[in-house]
């Protein structure tokens, strides 16, 4: 896959989402922008379970810790610049999960890692749930959205659709990022681990100093999603802690293929697709998510991007001549989904 | 205070009921089943399908226990020939995400069947009463039962396991399934037993303790979260471990009740982690089957 192909595949992703205000109402844009927040965060959790190899069942602690911070800040409009503001949940994510990660890693590896992350995660919840300062079990609600002083103008955040694409450009660069992350020096070191860490303490490598980067980033960016997403929905409840809340990234990520870095994004919007045409009856949605989520564990452990890509190699194995076979988006109804589909790098037989 | 212990002892007794059917599928098939809760509130649903709010006598309160147990048996079968058969020798993380789907499955489908009312359950008439050992202390004559029911399920439990022919070949798969099979053990069938044993004692305890707690869909996840803890503490795969920390956390929790009263639930969690760090291997060693 070439480098131009993929960044044409970025651009038109990204022309599709910003146009969304354009062509659709105001409460699919509503969705879209939570889709968006959703689909960082599942990207976060994947860098620990798909290419650290991590199982952790409390993540929907750091983005609560981000909404709460930034709803905190927001509602006592103190003087900080939004940028500056959201860079600092950032960071309080990243000392969090260093300290949590220096405890719990050093201590704990699979199943009890996965229980001691959702007891970390539950422990907040309840926590937040006593605290009169974030509004108990209610909540907090009325958290007003920023201005954005960009020296050259003031772009008030409250009006209009400036909101939803100032979301677009911040997931984008955030997704960016971890994606060179991901592929460079560093991400590879985290896949050898996540394949055999034995061998590669055995090369040199300080594992435990590489799971702990891990841990810390996919805080700090799960704290950034959940910074995001309080001036987006405006009201921010104790729920955001809570287990279901977590689980949301591992049924993302592996519907649509932990395996390949973008399979959280397609993950993500199936689900938001699923959520949405289901979201009559109580219940169904939950029924049908975790159908799909087993038929997709039994069928395809390496989801819909692992799936698409089987298909591709089939395709170009067909006619050996023709390389640039292009594989058939399944998921046209998304627009990210579509357009990310071609551009994934698949890694295969990831069990 | 010693209210406080005795209610604990019956807190625990019902958290053991759960988290025996979990530990013991650890012990077996090493796989950590999230859906435990949720097949433990739909035994519940189910008996109170049967016999709804009122149940009028102890003898049909018990077999309806017993058919709510046998109902998620069936479901267990199910179960484990659908997902966890596949499943088993691929990574632990797909198992663990997949018993997580059935969790939500299970509970989808409740909502869907059952609805999102809560109900409380009077318990059957013998148990209406107590009885009182001192003019401050009254025990409810049905938490004693609850607290019995936890003890006998553990002594069979523990005499089948630790005693008996069945349970001698269940630890020796745990310890080895591979060598196990070459001795003309069948493995598999042993696997369908210990799920469906483990299905029938979470549909049981929905059953017998329907009129501890009342019915709603959150029921699972708390009683979920609780064994959980008690699994991890007793350490995975342990029954007797499973029990003392049942036990233990029944205590923590109903002391921490009068201790600290302004944030009930907190403490157990708190325990959890401190526990988890200091001993990650559980009270008593993790194990098959002990």
């Amino acid at each position: 896959m070439s480098g131009t192909r993929t960044a044409l595949f970025i651009v038109i992703g990204v022309l599709i989402l910003a146009s969304a205000p354009f062509w659709t109402s105001q409460a699919i844009v509503f969705l879209i922008g939570l889709t968006l927040i959703d689909a960082v965060f599942a990207l976060s959790w994947n860098l620990l379970f798909g290419f650290t190899g991590l199982t952790t069942f409390g993540h929907a602690a750091f983005f609560a810790v981000g909404a709460y911070a930034t709803a905190l800040a927001l509602r006592m409009h103190a003087p900080i610049h939004f940028l500056v503001l959201l860079a600092g949940v950032a960071l309080l994510g990243a000392v969090l999960s260093v300290l949590v990660g220096m405890v719990v890693l050093r201590r704990a590896a699979g199943i009890a890692l996965a229980i001691l992350t959702m007891a970390l995660g539950e422990i907040l919840h309840i926590i937040i749930g006593y605290s009169v300062a974030l509004g108990r079990e209610d909540g907090m609600s009325g958290i007003p959205r920023p201005k954005l002083n960009l020296f050259v103008t003031n772009l008030n955040l409250a009006s209009g659709n400036n909101y939803y694409w100032f979301l677009c450009i911040v997931c984008a660069l955030v997704a960016g990022a971890l994606c060179w992350l991901t592929f460079g020096r560093v991400g590879r070191v985290l896949r050898s681990i996540q394949q055999d860490p034995e061998r590669t303490a055995f090369l040199g490598v300080n594992v435990a100093r590489y799971r702990l980067l891990s841990f810390t980033i996919a805080g700090a960016i799960a704290a950034l999603a959940g910074g995001l997403y309080t001036p987006w929905v405006q009201t921010i409840t104790p729920d955001l802690a809570d287990t279901f809340r977590s689980a949301q990234p591992m049924l993302n990520a592996l519907l649509g293929g932990a395996q390949s870095f973008w399979g959280p994004v397609v993950g993500t919007a199936l689900f938001a697709l699923v959520n949405f045409s289901t979201r009559t009856l109580a219940g169904l949605s939950e029924l049908v998510v975790g159908i799909v989520l087993l038929l997709v564990i039994l069928i395809a452990p390496t989801g819909v991007m692992g799936l698409l890509g089987k298909l591709r190699k089939k395709r170009t194995e067909a006619p050996a001549a023709e390389p640039s076979a292009p594989a058939a988006p399944r998921n046209s109804s998304a627009p990210m989904a579509s357009a990310d589909a071609k551009l994934a790098p698949v890694k295969e037989g990831g069990q | 205070m010693l209210f406080a212990i005795l209610n604990g002892l019956s807190t625990g007794a019902a958290v053991f009921l759960v988290a025996a059917g979990l530990t013991f599928v650890f012990g077996i098939l090493r796989v950590m089943n999230f859906a435990h809760g949720h097949f433990f509130m739909i035994g519940a649903y189910v008996a109170f399908s049967i016999i709804g709010q009122h149940t009028d006598s102890t003898l049909n309160y018990v077999l309806v226990s017993l058919l709510a147990g046998a109902v998620v048996a069936v479901l267990g079968v199910i179960t484990d020939f659908t997902v966890l058969r596949r499943l088993r020798n691929v990574d632990h993380a797909y198992m663990m995400i997949a018993t997580f789907a059935l969790l939500m499955v299970a509970s989808g489908a409740s909502k869907l069947i059952w609805g999102l009312d809560s109900y409380s359950i009077s318990p059957p008439p013998a148990f209406e009463g107590g009885f009182s050992l001192s003019d401050t202390i009254f025990i409810p004559a049905f938490s004693a039962f609850v607290f019995g029911i936890g003890v006998v399920v553990f002594l069979v439990l523990d005499v089948v396991i630790h005693r008996s022919w069945v349970g001698k070949i269940m630890q020796s798969v745990a310890h080895d399934s591979w060598m196990a099979g070459q001795l003309g053990i069948n493995v598999p069938v042993l696997y369908t037993g210990a799920v469906v044993l483990a299905f029938f004692l979470a549909g049981l305890a929905g059953g017998l303790l329907l009129p501890n707690q009342g019915l709603s869909p959150g029921l699972a996840f708390s009683y979920l979260l609780h064994a959980f803890v008690a699994v991890i503490i007793g350490g995975l795969g342990n029954i007797r471990g499973a029990f003392v920390a049942s036990m233990l956390m029944g205590l923590i929790e109903s002391i921490s009740l009068v201790l600290l009263p302004n944030v009930p639930g907190l403490t157990i969690y708190v325990v959890m982690v401190g526990f988890l760090l200091w001993r990650p291997q559980g009270l008593f060693g993790q194990g098959g089957a002990h």
